[in-house]
């Protein structure tokens, strides 16, 4: 190979090699549009345990004798988990309406919420409810204190208040029945505002808001 | 898609001679991409374990922030790392382009192509996890995208996409199992790289020296005057207008965020699906030129050469079943690929696939070549080429006044071909072969020159003049070395006496073992 063709491949591996990197520079960075709208967004995300709706019944001792020791609890219940629906209005129109159930197949995990929606900037009233919507009341009367306080003797002694008291835990972890939030925003542009649910105010708190 | 191989192999021929052209043969990056692509994951093992050891789980931007403005090291290193990603993922998909084009993807190369598939599936996922590590807009735009992806799958029951809801900041769980996929999946490339290349006789598994540190310098060299960009820290609560997107790495970004997730998946899958399928819908019948190798136990001597030349360790010896002490050859036909490298390594020509045993060689010469050798008046200098050769370099070989003689591969050239060319009064033999790195029987080249020059068996015998052959490159992009290495080699032998031309040659009978009392019978 003479000197001058050595001389012209190495030049042309160097600029092949310019482009090439260049190319791969670019390429690795390439600024592409992802929100090229100015919208601001309202985003609602929070989970809650579902409210568990309930029949109960108080079993008498005769029932309980006939259990095994294991299962003897006063009060049976039985019933399923809430649904909900959420409804967000701006400025009086309808934004968003969907129906919200507790996770897994039979919907007795935790309700997640994660929804979003784009809003013009500027000041905007938002109306969001998240109401329950079954009607039927759970049967708090079952655990009422029907049965004296000294009926449940020996390793059963306070079961039924036991038992009250669990059952109104669990209610109190669960979201409540009506959430409303209702009031006027202003969006910045490509700006998020954030809706969630405070579970120690048992309300929808705002994050992020101007 | 089998009528998609004959566009892809003549695209490919062009890219390679372009690359030629610019690099010369031996240097050409195209011809080494499945060396290539390794070399570029041991540069992300030894950048990765820099970067692993100042990168901080409790603020991920932060820390990837410091790296990048340090100007000393980081900055750099963690551009080298991302660079070498990038050319990762094209050495890894130009592989496999030139694997499909060169019709190479089927048959005892399946679980090849299969585990490359999967590697090339595993590197997106390192990329992708990468880039989530460093937590600026693109990363965040990245882990948004899979999180909405993983959300349709019935696998966690609360939705990823809330871990970037703003109510919390992300919490470092989250860093922390990303930066675990991050060093588990290259171990897992590991794994995939020895099925990869388990069915392969020495596997070549890093360029020459001299083109790892070439293309590390080269990205070394990008990487200081081109750093790697690093967006803005991600924000749970601004919307990015845009953000920087590696569209080597994360090419399917922009298709997959246009899609639904669930016709996201299926178009992911569909894909996938049709790279498993090359295999089965690109292999052809185990006949003709496609047919495994054979041994005719008459003739194996039991020599032991074809196992070891076998670039593909089809052949084993097993004990014959007739009254010889030795050994004879058997091959697998699930790990044959019929490249006929067998052939040109057995003396007594009693292996190969059909058609292309030396014996089968030298009927085939007899019937062409000699012909018209002995027609000349003026014996042509005979150039042996290999098929695969560009079509224009064999037609200037011509237009030289040389006498072209094609084999499928200068591998499987059984030396008698070259030593009855020489006795039947060929001035001179110039055996054409592709560049090393590009042999579709891998070792051809390699072979050929040992077989040539170092005696390596099946020899050519001392009774050929060295002087009057000769092994050239012939590589698309270069046909000026080609015809310079043809003038040469006539310049030399034009020098020479010239040469007798032996009659009766019989070269069957001269390589045929000695027979056996019940063959004579």
């Amino acid at each position: 190979m003479s000197s001058a063709h050595r001389l012209a491949r190495v030049a042309s591996a160097a600029v092949m090699t310019i482009v090439a990197i260049m190319a791969l520079a670019r390429a690795t960075a390439l600024p592409l549009a992802y929100h090229p709208s100015p919208a601001a967004r309202l985003r609602l995300s929070f989970s809650a345990r579902p409210e568990r709706i309930e029949v109960c019944r108080t079993l008498s001792a005769e029932e309980l004798a006939q259990r095994p020791e294991h299962m003897r609890q006063r009060v049976e219940c039985d019933g399923k988990f809430a649904s909900y629906r959420l409804r967000i209005d701006v400025d009086g129109r309808p934004a968003g309406e969907s129906v919200v159930r507790g996770a897994g197949l039979r919907h007795d995990r935790p309700l997640y919420v994660l929804r979003e929606y784009d809003i013009p900037p500027g000041r905007h009233a938002v109306h969001v409810t998240f109401e329950r919507r079954e009607q039927t009341d759970d049967d708090a009367e079952a655990f009422a204190p029907a049965v004296a306080v000294g009926a449940d003797t020996g390793i059963f002694a306070g079961r039924a208040q036991r038992e009250a008291a669990e059952h109104a835990r669990r209610a109190e972890a669960a979201i409540p029945k009506r959430l409303q939030f209702d009031t006027t925003l202003v969006f910045a542009p490509r700006r998020v505002t954030l809706l969630t649910f405070d579970a120690e105010r048992r309300a929808l708190r705002l994050f992020g808001a101007l | 898609m089998r009528i998609l191989e004959r566009p892809a192999r003549r695209a490919l021929a062009a890219l390679d001679a372009l690359a030629t052209s610019a690099y010369g043969w031996a240097w050409n990056p195209l011809h080494q991409t499945g060396t290539v692509a390794v070399a570029m994951l041991l540069a992300l093992l030894a950048t990765g374990l820099y970067l692993v050891l100042v990168y901080r789980l409790g603020a991920p931007a932060a820390s990837v922030a410091r790296i990048a403005a340090d100007p000393w090291l980081g900055a750099w290193i963690r551009s080298l790392h991302r660079y070498a990603s990038d050319l990762f993922v094209v050495a890894a998909a130009l592989h496999a382009f030139r694997l499909f084009a060169q019709r190479r993807s089927w048959g005892p190369r399946t679980l090849a192509w299969i585990s490359g598939c999967g590697l090339f599936l595993i590197g997106l996922a390192c990329a992708w996890t990468g880039y989530v590590m460093a937590w600026d807009t693109f990363g965040e735009r990245l882990a948004r995208e899979g999180a909405r992806l993983f959300d349709v799958l019935p696998i966690f029951s609360e939705p990823l996409s809330r871990i970037f809801a703003g109510d919390r900041p992300v919490p470092g769980a989250f860093f922390f199992v990303n930066l675990f996929v991050h060093i588990v999946l290259p171990l897992a490339m590991g794994i995939g790289l020895w099925l990869h290349v388990s069915r392969l006789a020495r596997p070549t598994l890093l360029p020459p020296k001299r083109l790892i540190w070439a293309i590390v310098g080269a990205l070394t060299v990008a990487a200081i005057a081109f750093p790697a960009a690093l967006g803005p820290a991600a924000d749970s609560f601004t919307l990015a207008e845009r953000t920087p997107v590696d569209l080597v790495a994360a090419w399917w970004l922009p298709l997959s965020e246009r899609l639904p997730a669930g016709v996201a998946w299926s178009a992911a899958l569909a894909a996938l699906i049709a790279a498993l399928l090359v295999p089965r819908v690109t292999r052809r019948p185990r006949e003709g030129s496609w047919a495994p190798s054979h041994v005719d136990p008459r003739l194996c001597t039991g020599c032991n050469q074809c196992p070891q030349d076998c670039p593909w360790d089809a052949i084993t010896m097993v004990p014959r079943d007739d009254d010889r002490p030795s050994l004879v050859a058997l091959v697998d036909p699930a790990r044959c690929v019929s490249c006929g490298i067998c052939a040109g390594s057995c003396a007594p020509m009693g292996v190969g696939p059909a058609g292309l045993t030396g014996r089968d060689q030298l009927t085939a010469l007899r019937s062409c070549a000699l012909t018209a050798l002995g027609a000349a008046v003026d014996s042509p200098i005979v150039a042996v080429c290999c098929a695969q050769a560009p079509v224009t370099h064999v037609a200037a070989l011509r237009a030289r006044g040389a006498l072209v003689h094609q084999v499928p591969c200068v591998g499987n050239l059984h030396s008698s071909v070259v030593e009855l060319l020489v006795r039947q009064g060929a001035p001179g033999v110039i055996v054409c072969g592709c560049p090393p790195r590009d042999c579709v029987g891998r070792e051809g080249p390699k072979w050929l020159a040992e077989r040539f020059f170092n005696e390596r068996e099946a020899e050519l015998q001392p009774r050929v003049e060295r002087d009057r052959v000769r092994i050239a490159t012939m590589a698309g992009g270069d046909l000026r070395g080609t015809l310079a290495a043809y003038d040469d080699f006539a310049r030399h032998v034009a020098a020479l006496r010239r040469p007798e031309r032996e009659a009766n040659v019989e070269l069957q009978a001269e390589c045929a073992p000695p027979a056996l009392a019940e063959d004579a019978s």
